[in-house]
């Protein structure tokens, strides 16, 4: 059973007890009525060729409550695109599949870039911020909840817990992320454990306090890749399109909206998804990959919030985060043995080296480019610039669907 | 037997005489045919570059041309969409005059007449394409104004107002097109005038209390504002 400490400046909603998952979704298919629920789903073709998908639509083909479902299926071809279709058919509630790799929504794609929204390379940012705008352009919903479709522990219940707080319109809450132990026979997790926490910490204390790194710090799993909003957060926020994804997302959230009404859920006592593999002398692939992009835009935040980063401060930054992440790994051993977990300290304390390369990596990257990437434009912006984006887009889809 | 021969002979001798005046034309009707369409296509190459130079595809984008495209399940980039168009256009134009070049009396007829109804093709272009902006226009103006006088069904008003504008363009197009122009009419009066007669009696029935509220206040404002008889009768 989880504890029921409140951490930091926004909300935690624990699983105390055993909660009815019957109640849960008795109460969700009357909010529906007046605060509809779209589902997101960011999938790859070959995930549907793996073992998490085929649990994840016998789940979903029980769920009631949902208004529609909008999947951003990549890497597929129109063959693929086919064979998914009839994958998803068990499912009761309209599922809508945006071809990312179709001639259509590439010309939609391209209509973005020729008039100069930038929306990234191809990933599960853009597909994410795509799928944000059909829901927009089709306004038959008022929430959207994204989950990942690599979920190997799939229950409806981590659905329902993570549109609870949103679509119930008594808790108003705008945004809600979900947290859980990513716990096998060992701790999973490397980069929230060893590189964000600790790295937030470290940052914390060369900075002092600041508003962003509480909020951050506020979050038992900000990596995660399950939240929940309303449409009006999605039309408002900026999001990156590379690994900064999640901390990119938080930053405009923070930005955008109170941490009153933010808040995260335990949503999983369980669980396993696909796993990364670190690639520690190679920056442009695996775990290294995702920790730069992360460092990248948590230093990109900060400094458009006024902080400004010199060499010395990195430096600093490098000795503090190690310390940190070095106290870190030793509770998480105590942790470990406790619970009777497998721990392999050296495992770890590689992951932590190949960390402080990549912070090293993003603060080079940093000085050199202090704007990087710039964000995905927001929805708003988008429609300012190209006043029929949605029927274009609601347009590409419905042809794709025939 | 040579009479016999020779009537065999004298149709197959005419036949390659008329054949041998017909070559020539044949060749001729080839030739402009493949100058034609080699020149339409480098046409339509430059007109494509020109437009993207232009940046002709957003400013289509912003102009809702692109939707109209799209709609349709058309999902090249505008200019080479337009590009397309004047390539067959000018593609149909190369067939037509190269077949002139036959000197066939029937075709010679047709080729005339389709040059006869080329005006009528460009004023419906015209006309449709005057007719899309003004109708987004019109539409979106009504949007804001009745949006912004508080009108609850101002969304509904404006694509009422964008259907019955665009009904109106399309018979004007057909017409100009000559495409059944009897049918037209009187399918585009019984469609209009039924629209019509219908916001009429739904409005007028509707109506009849708020109208005699507006009536029956401005009377009572009118008998307010004269002036009152001073002379009292005793």
């Amino acid at each position: 059973m989880s504890d029921f400490f409140q951490t930091g400046v926004i909300t935690t909603l624990h699983q105390l007890g055993h909660p009815s998952l019957e109640r849960l979704e008795a109460e969700l298919a009357s909010f529906s009525k007046i605060r509809p629920v779209a589902l997101v789903l960011p999938a790859l073709y070959s995930e549907f060729e793996g073992p998490a998908m085929p649990g994840i639509v016998r789940e979903l083909s029980k769920v009631k409550y949902l208004n529609e479902i909008v999947l951003a299926l990549d890497s597929a071809s129109e063959q693929q695109l086919r064979s998914v279709r009839e994958f998803m058919s068990p499912i009761p509630t309209e599922v809508r599949i945006i071809h990312n790799k179709g001639k259509r929504i590439g010309e939609i794609y391209e209509t973005l870039t020729r008039n100069g929204l930038d929306v990234g390379p191809q990933g599960k940012g853009r597909s994410a911020w795509l799928s944000y705008g059909y829901v927009l352009a089709r306004a038959k919903s008022d929430v959207i909840a994204l989950h990942d479709c690599d979920v190997i522990t799939y229950s409806r219940e981590l659905l329902a817990r993570l549109c609870y707080p949103v679509a119930n319109p008594a808790l108003d809450y705008v945004f809600c992320k979900g947290y859980y132990s990513r716990v096998s026979n060992k701790m999973n997790g490397r980069v929230t454990r060893l590189l964000v926490t600790p790295l937030v910490r470290a940052l914390q204390q060369l900075l002092g306090q600041h508003g962003f790194l509480l909020f951050l710090d506020s979050f038992r799993y900000p990596l995660a890749g399950e939240f929940c909003m309303t449409t009006d957060l999605a039309r408002v926020n900026r999001i990156p399109s590379d690994w900064g994804l999640e901390v990119g997302s938080l930053a405009e959230v923070f930005r955008n909206y109170s941490p009153n009404r933010v808040c995260q859920v335990d949503i999983a006592a369980t669980y396993d998804h696909k796993h990364q593999v670190l690639s520690a002398d190679d920056a442009g692939k695996g775990l290294m990959k995702m920790t730069v992009d992360i460092c990248k835009s948590l230093f990109r935040t900060l400094a458009s919030d006024g902080v400004v980063f010199s060499d010395g401060l990195f430096k600093s930054l490098i000795v503090s985060y190690l310390r940190q992440a070095e106290d870190t790994l030793m509770k998480y051993e105590a942790d470990a043995t406790i619970n009777g977990l497998a721990f392999d300290r050296h495992e770890e304390a590689r992951a932590v080296e190949a960390f402080t390369k990549a912070i090293s990596m993003a603060a080079l990257a940093y000085m050199e480019n202090p704007m990087g990437s710039p964000l995905i434009p927001n929805w708003s912006r988008v429609k300012a610039a190209i006043p029929d984006i949605f029927e274009m887009l609601i347009a590409a889809v419905e042809a794709d669907a025939r | 037997m040579m009479d016999f021969l020779e009537m065999i002979f004298q149709p197959l001798r005419e036949l390659f005489l008329q054949l041998g005046g017909f070559l020539p034309n044949l060749l001729a009707m080839l030739l402009i045919l493949v100058l034609g369409l080699l020149l339409a296509k480098a046409l339509e190459l430059l007109l494509v570059k020109t437009l993207t130079a232009l940046k002709f595809d957003s400013w289509s984008d912003r102009m809702s041309f692109t939707t109209l495209m799209r709609k349709g399940d058309l999902w090249a980039r505008p200019s080479v969409i337009v590009g397309g168009i004047v390539f067959w256009l000018l593609a149909v134009v190369t067939l037509m005059v190269s077949l002139g070049a036959l000197r066939l009396e029937a075709i010679d007829l047709m080729v005339t007449r389709f040059f006869g109804y080329m005006p009528r093709l460009f004023s419906a272009m015209f006309i449709f394409f005057i007719g899309y902006l003004l109708t987004g226009f019109v539409s979106r103006a009504v949007l804001i104004a009745a949006a912004n006088s508080g009108f609850h069904y101002a969304k509904f008003l404006a694509e009422a107002v964008s259907a019955l504008l665009t009904v109106l363009i399309l018979a004007m197009v057909m017409e100009q097109l000559q495409i059944a122009p009897g049918i037209v009419l009187a399918a585009f009066s019984i469609v209009f005038g039924g629209i019509v007669a219908a916001l009429a009696i739904a409005f007028g029935v509707g109506g009849i209390e708020a109208a005699k509220r507006v009536i029956e206040r401005e009377s009572a404002e009118k008998r307010a504002d004269e002036p009152e008889d001073e002379i009292e009768h005793i």
